[in-house]
């Protein structure tokens, strides 16, 4: 399985937006990345089965209510 | 007749009794603060533009109003100046960097239009982190905002100009923005009041975000009872804010009725570790004072407070590098360094961490909630540490000239409470024998900004004035 390293942020970052990493940047967000892996893993830990994430329709419904006011 | 110096050291309340008894005009309070960002700004660098010519007619056209009995309320006639994250109509609004370095707005976000038609002068943009993307305020591109207690400190970010002018005398209230601690980090560092207040409170339309999610626009003042004043006039629905709240805007002055009787004040013991001696020693002496007005002060746990780090900071890097990508693609290299990497960072964040931080929110919420069913309010230090020292490239030093892990020493504290969405007001508990200020936070239940007030007044009124920087 590939590691996730600067060579792995690099291709993504080209193929998915379309952007240049620089080698340095490249090898410091794959580490960003590793250590955020390790920390979000850790959030199981709250015990998270059931919980919503904060996406209600009434969100959802408000925001298209207001771009309707503005529509043409 | 006050002189400039007698008028600088008014707070908003007392300006608003000297205007609407028309012993002080707003013409020569502007004057007055006109003249000490001249004096002070250039080696303060809490402004990006100063709009000297249209405070001035302001401050003529709101002295015509009060003479012939107009009077508008508190801000009439008061001169404010907002982060530069905030739209203002024909005038600059850079966010803090190359990008927008030209940028003006054709309307007025709902904070300053507001405060502009509660009578508020206008004296200019505030200095911040670019983006709002960082703790620090260092600014490669309009120059690093200095704290005025010590010019070679931070004065803590992201909303860093905003809490300098304050203290700096260079405005009588300011306006922050605050997704991690961009409110209360600088209030914390610079030594004056910082709410951010509930979310969706206030509205956010027209103030550039940083992480939608996450994002308040709220006071920075001297005294809690400015920071009341100020929120009742920018809070409530905002129909151009469809995450703005309905929930009626009590009386938050009148709720400052000056009693800590019956109040149970729960400290958040995860939150008492790793702080420095200085910042312990000032927090538990206003404990005390809590205690001597009557207050009952204890413990209490919010077990999983400490992933808070991880939930903001997942949720921020994702939603900001969202609304980033396309500059990102397009103008990189006009990003300063830490706010490039932060981007780069949340372009690869996968989505799952995202989703499963976003769904931590309510778990965490939960157990404040909790805590809150046997506690008024809940109490922390704001930040581990005083304001650190500036590094020439742009970082956070210790006194021994180490980099400042930022998580440890600030977010843990602040970002908790952006997680959960509740009111949280940072106010300064003293300063320390370096001359530096400290501060801790009182926190509450959602939409009880009331009661965060009605707490902090009365330990700020027990704990009196703190020292002025030196300038």
């Amino acid at each position: 399985m590939a590691r996730f390293n600067a060579e792995t942020v690099k291709l993504l970052g080209s193929e998915l937006f379309d952007y240049e990493f620089s080698d340095e940047s490249a090898a410091s967000v794959a580490h960003i990345i590793g250590a955020m892996a390790s920390y979000s893993r850790r959030l199981h830990g709250i015990g998270l089965l059931g919980i919503q994430p904060p996406f209600g329709y009434p969100a959802l419904r408000a925001e298209a209510d207001r771009i309707r006011r503005i529509l043409p | 007749m006050s002189s400039h110096a007698e008028i600088l050291g008014f707070d908003v309340a007392t300006l608003a009794g000297k205007i609407r008894a028309k012993e002080l005009s707003p013409i020569e309070i502007t004057d007055a603060y006109l003249e000490r960002i001249e004096a002070l700004d250039q080696k303060i660098l809490a402004y990006i533009t100063v709009t000297t010519d249209d405070a001035r007619v302001a401050a003529r056209k709101a002295e015509d109003e009060i003479t012939h009995g107009n009077w508008r309320g508190p801000f009439h006639g008061v001169p404010i100046a907002l982060k530069d994250l905030c739209n203002t109509r024909a005038v600059l609004t850079t966010g803090g960097s190359k990008i927008l370095g030209t940028f003006v707005p054709d309307f007025d976000c709902t904070v300053w239009a507001r405060l502009r038609e509660a009578g508020a002068i206008l004296l200019g943009k505030l200095n911040l982190h670019e983006f709002a993307s960082g703790a620090t305020n260092t600014n490669p591109h309009w120059g690093t905002c200095r704290n005025p207690y010590n010019l070679e400190r931070i004065p803590g970010g992201s909303s860093g100009g905003s809490a300098a002018a304050i203290v700096a005398k260079m405005a009588a209230a300011t306006i922050g923005t605050d997704t991690g601690g961009s409110i209360r980090i600088p209030a914390a560092f610079c030594g004056c009041v910082g709410m951010k207040q509930t979310w969706g409170r206030v509205s956010r339309y027209g103030v550039l975000p940083l992480a939608d999610s996450l994002d308040h626009t709220g006071p920075i003042t001297r005294t809690v009872r400015d920071a009341a004043l100020m929120l009742q006039i920018i809070a409530g629905h905002d129909t151009h804010d469809s995450t703005s709240s309905d929930e009626p805007v009590p009386d938050y002055v009148q709720a400052l009725d000056g009693s800590l009787k019956g109040v149970r004040v729960g400290i958040i013991k995860e939150l008492l570790n790793g702080v420095s001696d200085e910042v312990a020693l000032a927090f538990n002496a206003a404990l005390r004072e809590m205690r001597i007005l009557g207050a009952e002060v204890d413990e209490v746990s919010i077990p999983h407070i400490e992933m808070s780090s991880t939930i903001a900071t997942n949720i921020t890097f994702v939603e900001a590098a969202e609304y980033h990508e396309q500059w990102m693609r397009t103008r990189p290299h006009e990003y300063g360094a830490d706010v490039r990497r932060m981007l780069e960072a949340g372009m690869m964040t996968p989505a799952i961490y995202y989703v499963r931080a976003q769904r931590s929110r309510a778990a965490i919420l939960a157990e404040a909630l909790k805590a809150l069913d046997n506690f008024t309010v809940l109490a922390a230090p704001t930040a581990a540490i005083p304001a650190p020292r500036i590094d020439v490239g742009g970082r956070a030093l210790t006194d021994r000239g180490e980099q400042v892990d930022m998580v440890a020493a600030v977010l843990r504290f602040t970002a908790p409470f952006n997680v959960t969405g509740q009111p949280a007001l940072a106010i300064p508990t003293g300063v320390a024998p370096n001359g530096l200020p400290v501060s801790m936070q009182i926190i509450g239940k959602p939409f009880d900004e009331a009661t965060v007030f009605r707490v902090a007044d009365t330990y700020e009124r027990a704990r009196g004035s703190i020292a002025e920087p030196k300038l």
